[in-house]
This record gives structure tokens, C-alpha cells and sequence, in this order.
């Protein structure tokens, strides 16, 4: 069962803009008017502040390196193994029944439980972030793999057999097209998944990286700027995965 | 491979998957016993044998208990946030159109940027665990239940309009009926959800809960007790999502 | 035809869907005038998209024309009208968490039949309809002839003297069509009901009707009505005869032109041909 995005009219618009409106507003009366701790909410004004600030003396350049290394690396290593071994599953029914329940019920954990075990083997450096990263989005890589070319209509494979064509044809063909949708869908979530359990392991273990700078800015109690990085990171993350979903939707159309 | 065999193999794949799942654990006893050093990984038979030892440390059963606890008040609240949010929109065309992108948007930010936020609001014992686990939990149900009164075919409000149902009957005979597999899937995803924030943030600070106890074993290079805490926290994981996910089944039969 | 004996009147009825100037203006159905006799079953058939459906669902109160009106009984028609009207969809109309019977009863909770009568009523329409067994069965377990043999028995079981189908067997395969029209003629020679039935077949207009109208391509409107005397109930051999090929040759020959109207102007829409 899908969610369906659907069309907003004006009127709908208009609630979503004044909703972000009305948030604004009132993040504003709360420090300014209504005396809301200040240690934990501040002031809207110096979080802008500190935001132009940290751009401005690309502060967080180093980290946004340690974080997109550690990103770059570790949706590597998942895709490949993910779409490989995903499509040596999928070749036969049984390989699909013995490996799928596998893998589906290992990926209905919360794996980043396993994040202690990680940094034990790997220390607090990006080895274990990347480890930790490549295991989890290995999961929905490898399982929509699995479906897309599980899921091939045979009638079209039996169709392209008879036409004569080779297993280099059938792959490139038939087999691709047909489950490239559902594997591009896979490989985005993959993408979104490793970016989370990255920035997530670095805000829980680490000593460098996007997340890990919003825990010392916490720890040193500096909220108007650890409230900037907040909205840096976010911006980051909406950003990566707009291109994600852009590209993916580019995919689709290619197929 | 004689053919009795063969057949009884091709009829049981859940039996090459526990001899898959054997193949590593025997894979991983050999690599942790003769490879590689001891202070950061431990073989799956020293971890079983230290089971017992893991559940004797001071601290560690109640520990269990509250983090089982944080887990329970997190679903609860989940689910009547998310039920009634879910519903109150997606009965609403206008409300669905303007509100879900909202909720899509909040849903697609990375959560754990503001897990310090939490801990600074909240303290560091179970309310935080808690506050962060219903964030996770509220959007998946409410997601999961306008997908679901989205799916609900046209043709069966017309139908039932032609004969001349009331709203009220409407409401009770058809979209009720319709929207319990719904429900139970937005559990499902609810209880991910509220597994993943739970553990979020017992990993980031616990003094009661079990992320003290992964730390302290991380940091006092334990791997045998790690693996023993880890192990039994994925038990009760896949306990959990077993659960809702039985009950889901069980009552999707018309499906 | 006296007022008394028109169980529907239809009165210049025409539809649009959008305003003029919209991109998605559509002009459904024309200036349609049309009185349908008591106990009568009319057909209507037409190209795709001519306004049959559209018309169906004006007499049944789903939908308010643009222009024109129509009287049921004697009473216009503002709304659904569950006590005259009960209504067979294309489309599966059974709810699907709801077992065969468990359907047909919530059709006659909604109408407001006294519970004492769900038991009896919902019982004699399942055996009608020949799914007496099944009735502890859910609609997923049926097959596309059975479920709407389910429907037919919900409908039936309103006990209303219109019956307004729509395409009721455009799902299903010539097989069971042929059956299914077959004992639709037996159980209707036996009621006194006022059928309007869509369809796209000829045979199944001839085969069941007996008064056939002819809809022109959009914007559709009454082009020919073709009477078939035949008594009800038809039996199979009336397939084969002489009579039933004249008049469905009658209806292709009415029917082609305004068929290939409708395709080529989908077409030339599309920008291709």
C-alpha cells in the first residue's frame, strides 16, 4: 500500500505557506515575548546569525567532507554488493525463497543497534560509519533488486527466447528495463537510509563528521549555533536527496 | 545430493536458510576465535556461554524492563497520535491535500540532527527515549493510514450511496471495515519506528536504560557481553515487529 | 405511451463535464429524450464515450444533469432513490471484507428492509442467482461471473421495480456472458422489473432487450430505437436464428459509423492516427 502524492490547489498551498508562517511567528514570540528558555530555544534571529556565519567561514567544511566521504563510501560498497548479489538471488524461485526472508527479516531490526559492536571493531573513525552505513543500506538495495528482476513478466522473457535472443539481449533488453523501476525506487531509499544511519552514527560515536558537531555544539550548551548546523545539516539532506529522487526519476524514464 | 533429499530440500527453503545462517555463525566462530584479536570481537559460542553472565550484571534485567517500557508508552502514544491524526486528515480531501506534504516533509528530515534537543528538553531518563520514539512512531501511522483511506475504491462509496446509506453508515459499514488492515500496517511501521527512536536515543545517553550498559561494555572493550546485550535486544526487536506483524496478517484475511 | 405505463421518463436531458473553455470540457450527452415502459428491459448501446453510462447514472440519481429531467414512477428524480432504484456496476461493487451473504444484507440494512426480512430475502435472491452455496464465501474466492451473480443477488434482493446495469458483464469472457445473459432472461421473465442495461455487445443487446437504443457518437444522443418481439424468457436458440441475425446486422449497421467516428476523433486528439 503506497502513499499517493497528490495535487494541491491554491487554497491548499496558502495552508502550507501559512503554516510555515504561523511556525516562524510564533518561534519568534516565544524568545523574544514569552520568555522561553533561551537554553533551550533561541533566539530565531542570532540562529540566522550563526548560520551566516558558519557559511560565511565555511566552518563546516571539514566536517561536510568527513560526512560525504563517509556517505560516498559507504553507498558504494552497498550498491555493488546490493544490485550483485540482489540479481544472482533473483535467478532462480528458490534462491528468492530461501535468501529473500532472510535478508527482509534481518532488515526489520533497527541495525544501527549494532553500532556499538561497529565501533568496538573499527574504533570511532569513518571506518566504522562507513561499515555501519554499507550494512544498512545493503537491505533495501538487495531486496528491490530482488523483486525488480524477480518479478519479470515471464511472458516477455519467453517471448524474447523465441525471438532468438541471446542472454547479453535478454539482460540488457528485458530483464533490465522491466526492473529497473522498482531498483532505482530501491537504490534511492538505499541512499536515504545510509545518509540517516550515517549522520546518525555520528551524532552517537564519533569524532568528527556533520553529527558529531551538533553533539559538541550541544555539549558546550552554544544554541543559537548548534540550532545553525541543525538547519545547515537538514538543508544538506533535503538537498542530496532531491538530487537522488531526481535522478532516479531520470532513470525511470530512460528504462 | 540423493533425490529424497533434493526433494525435501526444495520443499523446505527455510531449512537452507538455517543452514545459511549456520554457514556464518560457523564462519564468524572460526574468524573470532583464530584471526583476529579478542579485545574487539567475540565467537558466537563464548557469547551464548556468556549469556547467563550478561543477565547477572547488576543493572542489566532492569535495564531490559525500562527500555521495554519506553518502548510500550512510545507505541501507545504512537498509535492514538497517529490514529487520530491519520484519520482527522485523511477523511478530509482538503485537509489530506494540504496537510500530508507537511507531514511527508517533517517525515523525510533527519530526526537524530535534534536528538540533542530532546535530551536537553526531556533529561536524559526514559521521558527523552520516550518523546524521541513517538516522533519516529506518529508519522509512519499517519502516513500508513491516509495511504490506506487514499486505496479505498470510489465505486464502493457509490455503491453503497445508491442504496441509500447514511453517512453514518457509510463511515461504519464500509470505510471502518476497510481501513483495519491499514491500521495494522501503520502499527507495523508505528512499532519500527518507535523501535528505531527508542534505541536512537538509549545509544546517544542512558543512565537506566540499556544504552548505559552498551556503553560500558563498548568502553571496557567487552565484546563478549556486547554481543550477549546486543543479541538479546535484537531478540526482543524482532519480538516486537513479530507481533504486529502477526496481528496485521491475521487481520488483513479478506485481503 | 401513457404516463401510466412509462415507469422512467426522460426529458431533454443533456451533460457536460467542465465549463466551455476548460481543458477538460466535455460535452457527454445531447439533448436526450426517451420514456421507458413499465416491465420493459431497454439496452443502450453506443460507441465508447457516447453518454450511455453517464445517462445510467442520471436516472439513478448519481449525478444531476446539466439540462433536463427525469421522472421515476411519477417522481423526479433528485438523488439516489434506493427504494425504486437498485443499481449493477461494471466495476466489482461487493464489498470485499464481507462474505456473499454478509453483502447482500448490508445492501438491505442501507435500503432500511426490517431486519426480521434479511434472512428470507437475502436466501431467495442467492438461490435465484444460483449461488446458494457460496454464500459464506468472500468475493475473492469467486470467480468474475460469480461475484456478479453476487451483485445481481444484492440488487435483486432490494426488491426495487428498476434495475439500472452497467456493463454488468463487460469484465467477463464470452463463455460465461452467454450464460450469465441466459438465466438474466429467465429470472426477468419471471419479475416484472424495468431493466435499462449498457452494454457494448450486439448479440447481448439483441439476445436480452427488448427495445434497443442506438446512441450516436459524442456528444451522444437517441440515434435509432430498434424494436426486438421477441417473448421472454429468450431461449438459446433464438441465438441462431434468422430474425436475431437481421437485427443484429441492423444494429452493426448503425452502430459502424458512429464507431469509427468516435475512434478517429480519439485519435486525431492524440495527435496520430
Amino acid at each position: 500500500m503506497e502513499f499517493r502524492k497528490e495535487r494541491v490547489g491554491a487554497g491548499g498551498r496558502a495552508v502550507q505557506i501559512g503554516f510555515l508562517l504561523v511556525l516562524l511567528a510564533l518561534w519568534y514570540l516565544a524568545t523574544n515575548r514569552w520568555g522561553v528558555n533561551r537554553l533551550l530555544l533561541p533566539n530565531p534571529i542570532s540562529v540566522w546569525h550563526q548560520l551566516l556565519d558558519v557559511l560565511r567561514t565555511g566552518e563546516y567544511l571539514p566536517d561536510l567532507r568527513v560526512t560525504l566521504t563517509e556517505l560516498a563510501a559507504a553507498f558504494s560498497l552497498s550498491l555493488t554488493f546490493g544490485t550483485v548479489i540482489g540479481f544472482f538471488v533473483s535467478r532462480t524461485g528458490y534462491t528468492i525463497r530461501v535468501f529473500d526472508p532472510l535478508f527482509a527479516g534481518i532488515y526489520s531490526i533497527p541495525i544501527i543497534l549494532f553500532l556499538p559492536l561497529y565501533v568496538l571493531f573499527f574504533g570511532l573513525g569513518p571506518a566504522s560509519k562507513i561499515a555501519l552505513g554499507a550494512t544498512i543500506s545493503f537491505f533495501p538495495i538487495v531486496l528491490s533488486t530482488i523483486a525488480g528482476f524477480g518479478n519479470v513478466d515471464r511472458t516477455l522473457v519467453t517471448a524474447a527466447r523465441a525471438m532468438g535472443a541471446s542472454n547479453y539481449h535478454l539482460f540488457r533488453y528485458v530483464l533490465l528495463p522491466a526492473a529497473l523501476p522498482v531498483i532505482l525506487g530501491g537504490i534511492r531509499m538505499g541512499f536515504t537510509v545510509a545518509l540517516l544511519s550515517i549522520i546518525g552514527s555520528e551524532t552517537l560515536a564519533s569524532l568528527a563528521g556533520l553529527g558529531h558537531h551538533i553533539v559538541q555544539l550541544a555539549e558546550g550548551m552554544d544554541m543559537p549555533r548548534m540550532f545553525a548546523y541543525i538547519v545547515f545539516v537538514v538543508a544538506i539532506a533535503a538537498l542530496l536527496n532531491g538530487i537522488v529522487s531526481f535522478l532516479e526519476a531520470r532513470g525511470r524514464r530512460w528504462a | 545430493m540423493t533425490d529424497a533429499l533434493r526433494q525435501f530440500l526444495s520443499r523446505h527453503p527455510g531449512v537452507v536458510r538455517l543452514a545459511v545462517v549456520v554457514a556464518i555463525l560457523i564462519v564468524w566462530e572460526i574468524a573470532a576465535r583464530f584471526f583476529i584479536d579478542p579485545m574487539f570481537i567475540a565467537p558466537p559460542s563464548r557469547v551464548i556461554a556468556s549469556l547467563g553472565a550478561v543477565w547477572d550484571t547488576s543493572g542489566v534485567p532492569a535495564a531490559l524492563r525500562i527500555t521495554l517500557f519506553e518502548l510500550a508508552v512510545a507505541f501507545a502514544i504512537s498509535t492514538i497520535i497517529g490514529l487520530t491524526v491519520g484519520l482527522a486528515v485523511g477523511l478530509q480531501p482538503f485537509a489530506r491535500r494540504s496537510v500530508m506534504p507537511i507531514i511527508l516533509l517533517l517525515y523525510g528530515l533527519p530526526q537524530i540532527t535534534i536528538l540533542p534537543i530532546f535530551i536537553l528538553l526531556f533529561g536524559i531518563g526514559p521521558p527523552s527515549k520516550i518523546a524521541f520514539g513517538v516522533t519516529h512512531g506518529t508519522f509512519a501511522i499517519i502516513i500508513a493510514i491516509v495511504a490506506g483511506v487514499q486505496n479505498l475504491k470510489p465505486i464502493l462509496l457509490t455503491s453503497a450511496r445508491s442504496m441509500g446509506a447514511s453517512r453514518w453508515q457509510i463511515l461504519r459499514w464500509v470505510v471502518f471495515p476497510h481501513m483495519i488492515p491499514s491500521f495494522f500496517a501503520g502499527m507495523r511501521l508505528g512499532m519500527s519506528g518507535v523501535l528505531l527512536g527508542v534505541l536512537l536515543a538509549e545509544l546517544y545517553v542512558s543512565t537506566q536504560g540499556i544504552g548505559h550498559f552498551t556503553t560500558m561494555f563498548t568502553e571496557t572493550f567487552d565484546p563478549t557481553k556486547l554481543f550477549g546485550l546486543i543479541a538479546m535486544l535484537a531478540v526482543m526487536a524482532i519480538t516486537l515487529n513479530e507481533i504486529v506483524r502477526r496481528a496485521e496478517i491475521r487481520f488483513s484475511r479478506w485481503r | 405511451m401513457t404516463s401510466r405505463d412509462a415507469a422512467i421518463r426522460i426529458r431533454g436531458v443533456s451533460h457536460q463535464f467542465g465549463e466551455a473553455g476548460d481543458k477538460q470540457f466535455v460535452r457527454a450527452l445531447a439533448d436526450t429524450s426517451l420514456d421507458i415502459a413499465r416491465g420493459e428491459l431497454l439496452c443502450l448501446i453506443g460507441p465508447s464515450g457516447c453518454g450511455k453510462s453517464t445517462l445510467l447514472n442520471v436516472i439513478g440519481g448519481l449525478m444531476t444533469p446539466s439540462r433536463g429531467s427525469v421522472d421515476v414512477a411519477g417522481k423526479p428524480v433528485r438523488g439516489p432513490m434506493p427504494r425504486d432504484i437498485a443499481f449493477i456496476f461494471q466495476e466489482n461493487a461487493l464489498f470485499p471484507w464481507n462474505t456473499i451473504v454478509e453483502n447482500v444484507r448490508l445492501g438491505m440494512l442501507f435500503q432500511g428492509v426490517p431486519k426480521s426480512e434479511h434472512e428470507t430475502r437475502a436466501k431467495k435472491s442467492l438461490e435465484a442467482v444460483g449461488l446458494a452455496e457460496f454464500a459464506d464465501h468472500y468475493p475473492a474466492q469467486l470467480s468474475g461471473g460469480m461475484r456478479q451473480r453476487a451483485a445481481l443477488a444484492r440488487a435483486l434482493s432490494l426488491e426495487t421495480d428498476i434495475l439500472l446495469m452497467d456493463e454488468p458483464f463487460g469484465a467477463l469472457d464470452e463463455q460465461t456472458r452467454m450464460i450469465l445473459g441466459e438465466d438474466l432472461s429467465v429470472l426477468l421473465s419471471r419479475t416484472e422489473k424495468t431493466i435499462v442495461f449498457v452494454t457494448h455487445s450486439l448479440g447481448e443487446a439483441v439476445f436480452l432487450a427488448d427495445r434497443v437504443a442506438v446512441f450516436s457518437a459524442r456528444p451522444g444522443t437517441v440515434k435509432k430505437i430498434i424494436k426486438v418481439d421477441e417473448p421472454h424468457p429468450r431461449r438459446p436458440e433464438f441465438v441462431t436464428s434468422e430474425k436475431f441475425t437481421a437485427l443484429r446486422n441492423e444494429l452493426y449497421a448503425l452502430l459502424h459509423d458512429e464507431i469509427r467516428k468516435t475512434v478517429s476523433e480519439s485519435a486525431s486528439a492524440r495527435g496520430g492516427g
